[in-house]
């Protein structure tokens, strides 16, 4: 089986070999690839959208400048992480261009902005040849030459007018705007829009709610140009906020339009005049006194947290005179502050305290048998009570914490989801065929790990689909369909498992086709007689592949094998129909986490075995008269329906088994098969974490993995999509 | 000797790495030509693998068995969370395979993509430094094909075997 993971170790007190080194260079390389290409394809689409903007002469969004710049920004970052300087210099240079742009320092008409294109184009070509050394000298020339383009196409910007000057605001809370809080405060003066300052008190304990509140009903009708925490005569359980707005409506009408308690509106006028800001209908009676209106002094701004990054934005204004090139640092803070709210970790953590989590229920496993074991002394029964009651309180918590950190590792299907659209992008201009995708479900969570694991076999599944199934628009117009075809993803949650169907309206799998590359290939005789299933899945066979009739996207790569072999690891499977025609379905089932499962511990003879509980559907006590044969298979009459049968013991070849005629039958479940597995005797559940087997073989039949568990040691984990694979397969044999 | 077989005993590799260096600290050998080899035995035939290709050495413990291997492979061990196969050397190499002893230890190999794997071994003996021109070609290709060299150690032929052969998965 593939390994899920690996662990490098260097040999102890040993340098690690040279090649080790030097694939783990790749490693690093192809990491930061992918991780690159997602930001760059990112933003491509949102120069494609600032290009639009231009063009077209609408405002330029400044969440889109944002977006840009927080992309730039991640890949500065990610080219540090991984040690090329030459990229992360020219992102850098990006941000440069993108932050004159959000602070007005650069028009959008500038040529700079052009330049972000270059750039774009530049790191594309820079990662494809990333692995190439010969090219280095080639890059490191090209980098700098942009870069020099760049600065030159930065110029100083001329001194604006002073529109704020006029404005009846006080002049430290102009102070405490950062640079692009005060860019935006222009652009809203430019556009001649009204200016008011919203003030509202909130509970400490609920602020952020309360003003997340106020700031998206503001959005409705304006901008928020500035959120300063403002201090005055609030008491201590409360906090006070001014917000700067910039909207189309007057003030009253803002304060009609929002209508919350405590919220109070004033206009701020844009002449100098005597009064400088003019209290207007107030919803709340905690109007404050006018002298002390909403002003943040220096210290009071620094001592609140929200703005000590304003606060130090000011420090650095009064030194430089308010000379904008002094304030880059300042709009930096903030866009790194915007987006580390959530935390990256890295995968093995979580493996690892998994594995912690599954260690320490190993050892309640053992506290709980001690526990047994001391109950049968009558002089220990009392503290063995008591052993019991709290190794369950134990049992309860670590239930717990595996349920969090569970969670933590669960993901959505949908940035998968958009990876493959991405693809399929590209290959729609590659190729001449109009093929539109379907997503549904991409709430959908999975295990992170899983989640990473799938993504090949679901591309690969998604590339077949649009290379092979679909056929070209004339053919499609001559079968009477429409041009367009569809590929159609759908995840959704059954049981335990989740399925991810992909469908296509293409022409479906021609199986006497199949069959003929199969037997050219001496995969099968002439003579075999297969089932229409049975043909089907001579897709899955090493070695099949229909490369030679169609294209080269997804004949390079992995093959339905390989799908597969991948999916089985997973401890899932895969399952394909198909009507000539109509189109394809490739389903596949996935546990929705490998981290800690339940499994049943089942023995043949003096073997143990474990088998994950969500596709086991019962358990059943068998007398021998009950088992039927017909033919070569055993059958079951489970209420009226035939269950096949396969003895455990005859699948791997163990010997000892029971024959005394009683056995238990496990049913096994996974996809639409069903299929009763026989073995001598169960062993009840444990929790265990299934891992990976290390060593030259690397793919065992029937055994997905193996667990440790604390007093058997290690014991297989059985391979329930080859056992139910293989009774289908044999049943439509028969 | 005796030092490098007590450590081993403890299947301290970290010892046994030591003592190597200090043999080689004494002086009289040359650097530059010397080849670090583990050295261990298959009943008292001595033989050697590369030490770079040494993870640890470790005791003995419940090998779990496999359906389905090939007899050369006795099943999985459990080695501080990971699971490891663990391979019959005396198999491999078409001895007769016997029950494990006191002084049988699994040396933990590296093997391709990180991957590991255990080797069953009679005893471990020690580290040697072995100078080049020392070895020289098996000439005769065994069955197993995994003892390509020989070298002279203490007027003792050594046969030192091709990990990576032993590794390698064949059709049996």
């Amino acid at each position: 089986m593939a390994a899920r993971r690996s662990k490098a170790k260097a040999p102890a007190k040993k340098a690690p070999r040279r090649a080790a080194k030097s694939s783990a260079r790749r490693k690093a390389n192809r990491e930061f690839v992918s991780e690159a290409e997602e930001i760059l394809d990112r933003m491509r689409e949102d120069l494609v959208d600032l290009g639009d903007q231009r063009t077209n002469g609408i405002e330029v969004d400044p969440d889109l400048v944002n977006q840009i710049f927080r992309s730039a920004h991640s890949l500065k970052g990610l080219a540090g992480m991984f040690g090329l300087d030459g990229i992360g210099k020219l992102a850098h240079h990006m941000e440069d261009i993108l932050d004159g742009l959000r602070l007005g320092r650069i028009a959008i008409e500038s040529p700079a902005v052009d330049l972000l294109d270059s750039a774009v184009a530049l790191f594309t070509a820079l990662l494809v040849d990333i692995e190439d050394p010969a090219l280095e000298e080639k890059h490191t020339r090209d980098i700098a030459e942009l870069i020099r383009r760049i600065d030159s196409a930065v110029e100083e910007p001329a001194p604006a007018a002073d529109e704020l000057a006029g404005l009846a605001l006080d002049p430290s809370l102009l102070r405490a705007l950062t640079e692009y809080e005060e860019h935006r405060l222009r652009e809203n003066i430019r556009r001649g829009r009204h200016l008011a300052l919203v003030d509202s008190t909130f509970e400490i304990i609920a602020f952020e709610e309360g003003l997340s509140e106020l700031s998206a009903a503001i959005r409705e009708v304006g901008e928020v140009v500035s959120t300063l925490p403002s201090p005055g005569d609030a008491p201590e359980s409360q906090i006070r906020f001014s917000l700067l707005v910039a909207t189309d409506m007057a003030a009253d009408q803002l304060s009609s339009h929002l209508d919350i308690a405590g919220a109070s509106v004033r206009e701020v006028r844009r002449a100098s005049q005597a009064e400088a800001v003019e209290s207007v209908e107030s919803t709340s009676v905690s109007g404050r006194p006018r002298d002390q209106a909403s002003r943040p002094s220096a210290t009071e701004a620094a001592a609140s947290p929200p703005s000590a990054a304003q606060a130090a934005g000011r420090e650095a204004a009064s030194v430089d005179s308010r000379s904008a090139t002094a304030r880059p640092e300042t709009a930096e803070l903030e866009s790194l502050r915007s987006i580390s709210d959530t935390v990256r970790v890295d995968i093995r953590k979580l493996d690892e305290l998994m594995n912690l989590v599954g260690e320490l229920v190993i050892h309640r496993n053992a506290i709980e048998s001690i526990a047994a074991r001391l109950s049968t002394d009558a002089s220990a029964a009392r503290l063995a009570a008591e052993l019991t009651k709290t190794n369950k309180q134990l049992d309860r918590k670590l239930k717990e914490l595996q349920a969090g950190v569970l969670d933590v590792r669960m993901v959505p299907l949908r940035q998968v989801f958009e990876k493959l659209s991405r693809v399929v992008r590209r290959l729609r201009r590659d190729q001449d065929k109009n093929v539109s995708m379907d997503f549904r479900g991409a709430d959908t969570e999975l295990d992170k790990l899983i989640v990473e694991q799938l993504v090949d076999p679901l591309m690969h599944v998604v590339r077949n689909a649009f290379d092979h199934a679909i056929e070209s628009p004339a053919d499609r117009r001559a079968a009477g369909k429409p041009e367009d075809a569809t590929i159609f993803v759908q995840a959704f949650q059954r049981g335990n498992h989740v399925v991810i169907e992909v469908r296509d309206d293409g022409g479906g799998i021609d199986r006497a086709k199949v069959r003929a590359i199969a037997e050219s290939q001496g995969l099968v005789s002439p003579d075999d007689e297969l089932t229409e299933r049975e043909t089907l899945d001579l897709i899955f066979l090493p070695g099949l592949s229909t490369r030679g009739e169609i294209s080269e996207t997804s004949g390079r790569g992995v093959g339905m094998d390989v799908v597969r072999a991948n999916l089985a690891a997973l401890g899932g499977m895969v399952e394909v129909n198909s009507v000539v025609g109509r189109g394809t379905t490739v389903s596949m089932t996935l546990p929705i986490t490998l981290a800690i499962i339940q499994a049943l511990i089942v023995g043949v003879a003096e073997h143990r075995f474990a088998i994950p509980l969500n596709s086991v559907l019962e358990t059943l006590l068998l007398e021998g008269h009950e088992i039927q044969r017909s033919e070569d298979r055993e059958i079951l009459n489970l209420r009226g329906d035939a269950l096949t049968l396969r003895r455990l013991s005859e699948e791997f070849e163990l010997s000892g088994t029971r024959n005394d005629g009683k056995q238990y039958a496990v049913v096994l479940g996974m996809g639409e098969q069903r299929v009763g597995l026989l073995v001598d005797d169960l062993h009840g559940q444990q929790d265990t974490v299934i891992k990976s087997i290390n060593g030259p073989i690397r793919e065992i039949a029937g055994i997905a993995g193996a667990t440790e568990l604390g007093d058997q040691g290690v014991v297989l984990v059985i391979d329930v999509s080859y056992i139910v694979g293989e009774s289908t397969r044999r049943m439509e044999a028969a | 000797m005796s030092e490098a077989g007590s450590a081993s005993e403890n299947g301290d590799w970290e010892s046994l790495a030591r003592a190597a260096s200090l043999r080689g600290a004494d002086g009289e050998d040359q650097v530059d030509l010397l080849r670090e080899l583990l050295s261990f035995r298959l009943d008292e035939s001595p033989y050697a693998i590369p030490v770079e290709r040494v993870r640890e050495i470790v005791r003995v413990r419940k090998i779990t068995s496999v359906p389905k291997m090939p007899s050369w492979v006795l099943g999985v061990v459990a080695l501080r969370g990971e699971i490891v196969q663990v391979v019959d050397l005396r198999m491999r190499l078409g001895i007769p395979s016997k029950s494990t002893s006191r002084q049988s230890r699994i040396i933990v190999l590296h093997g391709d993509d990180d991957r590991i794997t255990g080797m069953l071994v009679d005893a471990v003996d020690q580290v040697l430094r072995v100078n080049e021109d020392a070895f020289q070609n098996a000439e005769v290709s065994t069955e197993s094909g995994a003892v390509n060299e020989l070298c002279v150690r203490e007027g003792e032929f050594v046969s030192i075997v091709d990990v990576d052969r032993v590794l390698e998965l064949r059709a049996d």
